[in-house]
């Protein structure tokens, strides 16, 4: 890998890590409480 | 077009190498369905093709976690290198289980003779305002167009068509995909699925990948300082002893790229540590039957001129090496590729 490759992962990786985790963790602590047996069954 | 196609050179290590990847994919595919049929039995077509989704995601994405892991894995351990000589056959193969989980989303609407309300649910423009209830099957389509624009150009054509630094940029592209691919996979199945499986897979596969790419890249940063350097500029590598023989000592001028000093017997020579082929690490390869061997796929150079050996024409470029004061120091100019600049230093 030629310098400026390795500068961009370097750039990118804390970045990407940064958005996609907090992504992943709203996607977490925004989830939809679990729907009761009856209305579950419908969903699927 | 400028570059010739040629066919894909197979070898026995290419051959063990991807049937271990397919026994791999068949069985992890199988023994999901069946667990999952054990389990709990589909009632109807759409609940079968329902388990055959997820299987093939699932796969898709810890594939997909592997391939982004063998990269900073065989920068801290070289043992890992053999994990990617042949990488771009996991990618396409990736590609092609992640292509199947789509197709498979489709037949599901299909069975239900619901088509249209996939369209309908990719056209409802309010939904694109939301974070939960974002349609999620876009994020996942733009990571499949992402994953088959990398899996049609990973062939050694492309690489020569559009050089080495261009397919490296544009193959950089993956990270992209495998973000769009968890926040798809935390939009979609994990906000009506409450099977803990799915975010312990999710957090540990991107957790796994982050970690391991900055702790490379952390470790990489000491190599791009650059080496000190004597007041004309001639970058001091050490005593010819401290190179150890068939191998190499990697300087870099500040601010450029790096060199790999290496040393055959008596010969010592400085060439670009950027291999020509997919400017793999040069210089943590070794010198095997007389040339310099890349660790990635073997391609070979002279040390004293840094050209392929013939039938092959590839060439690196050359650094001036001298000896001062019984040090090794290389001028941080580069020759034109293919250029004669090796030298012999006295024995002992």
């Amino acid at each position: 890998m030629r310098r400026a490759h390795r500068t961009a992962h370097r750039m990118l990786w804390p970045v990407l890590a940064l958005l996609v985790g907090l992504g992943l963790t709203l996607s977490l602590v925004m989830r939809p409480p679990p729907a009761p047996p009856a209305a579950a069954e419908e969903q699927r | 077009m400028s570059v010739g196609f040629k066919a894909v050179q197979w070898s026995r290590e290419k051959y063990i190498y991807d049937g271990v990847l397919l026994a791999g994919v068949t069985l992890y595919i199988l023994a999901f369905i069946g667990i999952s049929y054990r389990i709990e039995p589909p009632k109807d077509l759409p609940a079968a093709i329902d388990v055959r989704i997820r299987a093939f995601g699932s796969c898709a994405f810890l594939m997909l976690t592997i391939i982004l892991s063998i990269g900073p894995l065989a920068r801290l351990n070289p043992w890992f290198r053999k994990l990617l000589f042949n990488r771009r056959h996991f990618g396409v193969l990736t590609f092609a289980i992640a292509f199947l989980h789509a197709w498979f989303m489709i037949e599901w609407y299909e069975a239900q003779g619901n088509l249209p309300n996939l369209i309908a649910e990719l056209t409802k423009w309010s939904d694109y305002g939301k974070f939960i209830g974002f349609p999620f099957k876009v994020i996942g389509f733009a990571a499949l167009l992402l994953l088959f624009l990398l899996a049609s150009t990973s062939h050694d054509f492309w690489l020569a068509f559009l050089s080495p630094p261009a397919w490296k940029w544009l193959h950089m592209t993956i990270y992209v995909a495998y973000g769009l691919v968890v926040l798809h996979v935390a939009l979609g199945i994990m906000q009506y699925d409450r099977n803990p499986t799915i975010p312990l897979m999710l957090i540990a596969g991107f957790a796994v990948v982050t970690v391991l790419h900055l702790v490379a890249g952390w470790r990489e940063r000491a190599g791009d300082r650059g080496t000190p350097a004597g007041n004309d500029g001639w970058i001091v590598a050490g005593v010819p002893g401290s190179i150890p023989d068939k191998c190499a000592l990697i300087v870099s001028a500040p601010g450029g790229e790096r060199i790999a000093v290496f040393r055959d017997g008596n010969e010592i020579g400085a060439l670009s540590n950027l291999c020509s082929h997919q400017n793999g690490p040069i210089g943590e390869g070794r010198i095997i039957d007389g040339c310099v061997t890349c660790p990635w796929h073997g391609w070979q150079y002279r040390l004293s001129d840094g050209r392929a050996p013939p039938p092959f024409t590839e060439t690196l470029a050359t650094y001036p090496v001298r000896i001062r004061n019984g040090l090794v120091e290389v001028s941080p100019h580069a020759l034109p590729p293919g250029t004669p600049a090796s030298i012999q230093v006295p024995s002992g």
